[in-house]
Protein backbone atom coordinates (compact mmCIF):
# COMPACT_ATOMS: atom_id res chain seq x y z
CA UNK A 1 0.00 0.00 0.00
CA UNK A 2 2.48 2.47 1.35
CA UNK A 3 5.05 1.76 -2.24
CA UNK A 4 1.82 2.16 -4.21
CA UNK A 5 1.28 5.55 -2.80
CA UNK A 6 5.14 6.54 -3.30
CA UNK A 7 4.90 5.24 -7.05
CA UNK A 8 2.24 7.19 -7.58
CA UNK A 9 3.72 10.19 -5.70
CA UNK A 10 6.72 9.97 -7.59
CA UNK A 11 4.82 10.20 -10.91
CA UNK A 12 3.28 13.18 -9.80
CA UNK A 13 7.20 14.75 -9.66
CA UNK A 14 7.50 13.71 -12.80
CA UNK A 15 3.61 15.85 -13.73
CA UNK A 16 5.29 18.71 -11.78
CA UNK A 17 8.73 18.58 -13.33
CA UNK A 18 7.66 18.74 -16.90
CA UNK A 19 5.01 21.67 -15.67
CA UNK A 20 8.20 22.98 -14.60
CA UNK A 21 10.22 22.44 -17.85
CA UNK A 22 7.31 23.79 -19.41
CA UNK A 23 7.35 27.40 -17.75
CA UNK A 24 11.01 27.51 -17.82
CA UNK A 25 12.16 26.52 -21.52
CA UNK A 26 9.95 29.37 -22.93
CA UNK A 27 10.80 30.81 -26.87
CA UNK A 28 12.98 33.93 -25.74
CA UNK A 29 12.72 37.61 -28.08
CA UNK A 30 16.22 37.62 -29.39
CA UNK A 31 16.95 41.81 -28.76
CA UNK A 32 16.86 43.77 -31.41
CA UNK A 33 19.72 44.99 -31.60
CA UNK A 34 21.37 41.31 -31.89
CA UNK A 35 18.50 40.40 -34.89
CA UNK A 36 19.93 43.87 -36.71
CA UNK A 37 23.83 42.62 -36.32
CA UNK A 38 22.48 38.76 -37.86
CA UNK A 39 20.79 40.60 -40.60
CA UNK A 40 24.41 42.52 -41.43
CA UNK A 41 26.29 39.31 -40.71
CA UNK A 42 24.28 37.00 -43.18
CA UNK A 43 24.31 39.66 -46.31
CA UNK A 44 28.11 39.49 -46.46
CA UNK A 45 29.10 38.27 -49.94
CA UNK A 46 29.74 34.39 -50.72
CA UNK A 47 32.86 33.40 -51.78
CA UNK A 48 31.31 32.82 -54.82
CA UNK A 49 30.27 36.25 -55.48
CA UNK A 50 34.35 37.66 -54.37
CA UNK A 51 35.71 35.32 -56.84
CA UNK A 52 33.44 36.98 -59.14
CA UNK A 53 34.06 40.54 -58.38
CA UNK A 54 37.90 39.57 -58.60
CA UNK A 55 37.29 38.09 -62.26
CA UNK A 56 35.54 41.09 -63.20
CA UNK A 57 38.70 43.08 -64.81
CA UNK A 58 36.56 46.52 -65.34
CA UNK A 59 35.73 47.14 -62.01
CA UNK A 60 39.03 45.76 -60.49
CA UNK A 61 40.92 48.07 -62.42
CA UNK A 62 38.79 50.92 -61.50
CA UNK A 63 38.97 49.63 -57.83
CA UNK A 64 42.58 49.74 -58.15
CA UNK A 65 42.71 53.14 -60.18
CA UNK A 66 40.69 54.69 -56.93
CA UNK A 67 43.07 53.39 -54.41
CA UNK A 68 46.11 54.41 -56.10
CA UNK A 69 44.91 57.85 -56.88
CA UNK A 70 43.77 57.88 -53.29
CA UNK A 71 47.57 57.46 -52.18
CA UNK A 72 48.96 59.48 -54.44
CA UNK A 73 47.04 62.18 -53.23
CA UNK A 74 47.66 61.67 -49.74
CA UNK A 75 52.04 61.78 -50.78
CA UNK A 76 51.09 64.63 -52.29
CA UNK A 77 49.82 66.59 -49.71
CA UNK A 78 51.96 65.24 -46.87
CA UNK A 79 55.08 66.05 -48.92
CA UNK A 80 52.96 69.61 -49.38
CA UNK A 81 52.83 70.26 -46.06
CA UNK A 82 56.32 69.17 -45.37
CA UNK A 83 57.86 71.32 -47.60
CA UNK A 84 55.35 74.17 -46.32
CA UNK A 85 56.44 73.36 -43.14
CA UNK A 86 60.45 73.29 -44.00
CA UNK A 87 59.54 76.87 -45.46
CA UNK A 88 58.45 78.40 -42.60
CA UNK A 89 61.09 77.16 -40.22
CA UNK A 90 63.75 78.81 -42.65
CA UNK A 91 62.22 82.29 -42.53
CA UNK B 1 5.09 36.56 -46.23
CA UNK B 2 2.28 34.62 -44.84
CA UNK B 3 1.82 31.08 -44.28
CA UNK B 4 0.27 30.37 -47.28
CA UNK B 5 2.09 32.13 -49.48
CA UNK B 6 5.02 30.09 -48.57
CA UNK B 7 6.24 27.27 -50.08
CA UNK B 8 9.27 25.48 -48.83
CA UNK B 9 9.73 23.12 -51.40
CA UNK B 10 10.25 25.77 -54.37
CA UNK B 11 12.07 28.19 -51.79
CA UNK B 12 14.82 25.57 -51.42
CA UNK B 13 14.90 24.95 -54.94
CA UNK B 14 15.39 28.25 -55.67
CA UNK B 15 17.93 28.99 -52.94
CA UNK B 16 19.70 26.04 -53.69
CA UNK B 17 20.59 27.37 -57.33
CA UNK B 18 22.03 30.32 -55.91
CA UNK B 19 18.60 32.12 -55.16
CA UNK B 20 20.19 35.35 -51.58
CA UNK B 21 16.48 36.33 -52.22
CA UNK B 22 15.25 32.96 -51.70
CA UNK B 23 17.26 31.92 -48.99
CA UNK B 24 16.86 35.58 -46.92
CA UNK B 25 13.16 33.90 -46.68
CA UNK B 26 14.54 30.77 -45.11
CA UNK B 27 16.64 33.00 -43.16
CA UNK B 28 13.71 34.95 -41.86
CA UNK B 29 11.90 31.74 -41.17
CA UNK B 30 14.30 29.96 -39.06
CA UNK B 31 16.48 32.59 -37.64
CA UNK B 32 14.15 32.86 -34.15
CA UNK B 33 14.28 29.49 -33.66
CA UNK B 34 17.37 28.52 -34.84
CA UNK B 35 18.64 31.44 -32.01
CA UNK B 36 16.28 29.75 -29.07
CA UNK B 37 18.29 26.88 -29.76
CA UNK B 38 21.88 28.07 -29.47
CA UNK B 39 20.67 30.19 -26.60
CA UNK B 40 19.82 27.53 -24.19
CA UNK B 41 22.85 25.37 -25.66
CA UNK B 42 25.49 27.93 -24.71
CA UNK B 43 23.70 29.92 -22.01
CA UNK B 44 25.21 33.03 -23.48
CA UNK B 45 23.36 35.71 -25.41
CA UNK B 46 26.44 36.49 -27.29
CA UNK B 47 28.08 33.38 -28.14
CA UNK B 48 23.96 32.39 -29.50
CA UNK B 49 24.97 35.52 -31.56
CA UNK B 50 27.61 34.45 -33.04
CA UNK B 51 26.80 31.22 -33.58
CA UNK B 52 23.27 31.78 -34.80
CA UNK B 53 25.36 33.76 -37.87
CA UNK B 54 27.76 30.97 -38.54
CA UNK B 55 24.73 28.45 -39.07
CA UNK B 56 23.32 30.48 -41.79
CA UNK B 57 26.92 31.15 -42.83
CA UNK B 58 27.12 27.23 -43.19
CA UNK B 59 23.91 26.83 -44.15
CA UNK B 60 24.52 29.22 -47.06
CA UNK B 61 27.69 27.77 -48.07
CA UNK B 62 26.36 24.35 -48.24
CA UNK B 63 22.47 24.51 -49.41
CA UNK B 64 23.25 23.18 -52.49
CA UNK B 65 24.40 20.28 -50.66
CA UNK B 66 20.91 20.05 -49.08
CA UNK B 67 18.34 17.36 -51.17
CA UNK B 68 15.49 16.43 -49.08
CA UNK B 69 15.48 13.08 -47.88
CA UNK B 70 12.32 13.17 -45.43
CA UNK B 71 14.72 15.37 -43.79
CA UNK B 72 13.00 18.32 -43.15
CA UNK B 73 15.06 21.77 -44.29
CA UNK B 74 14.57 22.62 -40.56
CA UNK B 75 15.94 19.24 -39.15
CA UNK B 76 18.75 19.99 -41.71
CA UNK B 77 19.86 23.32 -39.91
CA UNK B 78 19.22 22.27 -36.37
CA UNK B 79 22.12 19.58 -37.17
CA UNK B 80 24.50 21.78 -38.20
CA UNK B 81 23.27 24.10 -35.35
CA UNK B 82 24.56 20.70 -32.94
CA UNK B 83 27.03 20.52 -34.31
CA UNK B 84 28.40 23.86 -34.00
CA UNK B 85 27.22 23.64 -30.66
CA UNK B 86 29.51 20.87 -29.98
CA UNK B 87 32.70 22.43 -31.26
CA UNK B 88 32.18 24.98 -29.74
CA UNK B 89 31.79 23.54 -26.55
CA UNK B 90 34.42 20.80 -27.03
CA UNK B 91 36.39 24.57 -27.50
CA UNK B 92 35.61 25.87 -24.01
CA UNK B 93 36.60 22.73 -22.20
CA UNK B 94 40.33 22.45 -24.22
CA UNK B 95 40.33 26.15 -22.97
CA UNK B 96 39.45 25.32 -19.46
CA UNK B 97 37.44 28.09 -19.19
CA UNK B 98 35.40 29.40 -16.09
CA UNK B 99 32.14 27.85 -16.12
CA UNK B 100 29.33 29.53 -18.07
CA UNK B 101 27.15 31.94 -15.64
CA UNK B 102 23.59 31.34 -15.58
CA UNK B 103 21.47 31.98 -18.57
CA UNK B 104 21.08 35.85 -18.86
CA UNK B 105 17.34 36.63 -18.54
CA UNK B 106 15.76 37.30 -21.98
CA UNK B 107 11.96 38.36 -22.30
CA UNK B 108 10.32 35.21 -23.24
CA UNK B 109 7.41 35.57 -25.55
CA UNK B 110 3.94 36.41 -24.32
CA UNK B 111 4.87 37.67 -20.84
CA UNK B 112 4.78 40.49 -19.14
CA UNK B 113 8.16 42.68 -18.64
CA UNK B 114 8.02 42.93 -14.80
CA UNK B 115 7.59 39.14 -14.79
CA UNK B 116 10.44 38.68 -16.86
CA UNK B 117 12.54 40.72 -14.68
CA UNK B 118 12.01 37.75 -11.76
CA UNK B 119 13.26 34.46 -12.90
CA UNK B 120 12.27 32.39 -9.84
CA UNK B 121 15.38 30.23 -7.98
CA UNK B 122 13.21 27.06 -8.64
CA UNK B 123 13.48 27.96 -12.38
CA UNK B 124 17.65 28.39 -12.28
CA UNK B 125 17.69 25.28 -10.47
CA UNK B 126 15.99 23.70 -12.74
CA UNK B 127 18.60 25.28 -15.49
CA UNK B 128 21.33 24.46 -14.19
CA UNK B 129 20.16 20.80 -13.89
CA UNK B 130 19.15 20.91 -17.59
CA UNK B 131 22.69 22.09 -18.98
CA UNK B 132 24.42 19.16 -16.56
CA UNK B 133 22.60 17.27 -18.33
CA UNK B 134 24.10 14.90 -22.11
CA UNK B 135 23.99 16.97 -25.26
CA UNK B 136 21.73 14.78 -26.77
CA UNK B 137 18.60 15.06 -23.47
CA UNK B 138 19.38 19.16 -23.72
CA UNK B 139 18.43 18.90 -26.88
CA UNK B 140 15.22 16.91 -26.32
CA UNK B 141 14.32 19.52 -23.84
CA UNK B 142 14.89 22.13 -25.72
CA UNK B 143 12.96 20.94 -29.26
CA UNK B 144 10.15 19.95 -27.29
CA UNK B 145 9.39 23.00 -24.54
CA UNK B 146 11.08 25.98 -26.50
CA UNK B 147 10.39 24.48 -30.08
CA UNK B 148 7.51 22.97 -29.46
CA UNK B 149 8.35 19.77 -31.63
CA UNK B 150 6.13 16.30 -31.55
CA UNK B 151 8.56 13.70 -30.64
CA UNK B 152 8.42 12.80 -34.78
CA UNK B 153 9.76 15.89 -35.76
CA UNK B 154 12.62 15.75 -32.80
CA UNK B 155 13.37 11.93 -34.12
CA UNK B 156 14.07 13.57 -37.73
CA UNK B 157 16.74 16.15 -36.14
CA UNK B 158 18.34 13.42 -33.68
CA UNK B 159 18.21 10.56 -36.21
CA UNK B 160 16.19 8.39 -33.50
CA UNK B 161 12.46 6.98 -34.06
CA UNK B 162 9.58 8.09 -32.40
CA UNK B 163 9.62 6.10 -29.89
CA UNK B 164 13.28 6.12 -29.04
CA UNK B 165 12.27 9.47 -28.70
CA UNK B 166 9.58 9.28 -26.46
CA UNK B 167 11.76 6.39 -24.16
CA UNK B 168 14.67 9.02 -23.59
CA UNK B 169 12.22 11.47 -22.85
CA UNK B 170 11.37 9.53 -19.82
CA UNK B 171 14.23 8.54 -18.83
CA UNK B 172 15.64 12.21 -18.95
CA UNK B 173 12.77 12.97 -16.45
CA UNK B 174 13.33 10.38 -13.91
CA UNK B 175 17.38 11.78 -14.28
CA UNK B 176 16.03 15.55 -13.19
CA UNK B 177 13.65 13.89 -10.29
CA UNK B 178 16.50 11.94 -9.16
CA UNK B 179 18.69 15.51 -9.44
CA UNK B 180 16.02 17.35 -7.75
CA UNK B 181 15.66 14.48 -4.67
CA UNK B 182 19.33 14.38 -4.39
CA UNK B 183 19.77 17.61 -3.87
CA UNK B 184 16.70 17.45 -1.80
CA UNK B 185 14.76 20.39 -3.62
CA UNK B 186 10.74 20.50 -4.06
CA UNK B 187 9.42 22.33 -7.24
CA UNK B 188 6.38 23.46 -5.87
CA UNK B 189 3.03 23.58 -8.54
CA UNK B 190 3.06 25.88 -11.29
Amino acid sequence: MTTRKTDSTREENLDAIEAHLAGTLKPVAPPNGILQRLHGRIQMPSRREIVLRLTDWRRLFFVFGGVMSGMLLLVTLARMFYYLGGRKDAM
Amino acid sequence: MSDSEYNEEEVLARASQGDRDAFGQLYERYLERIFNYVYYRTGNVHDAEDLTARVFQRAMNHIKNYTDRGVPFSAWLYRIAHNLVANWHRDRSRKQEIPLDDLPILPTKGDHPEKNLVRSQEQEALLRMIRKLPPERQNLLILKFVEDMSNAEIGAIMSRSEGAVKSLYHRTLLALRDQLEDQNLNLEGE
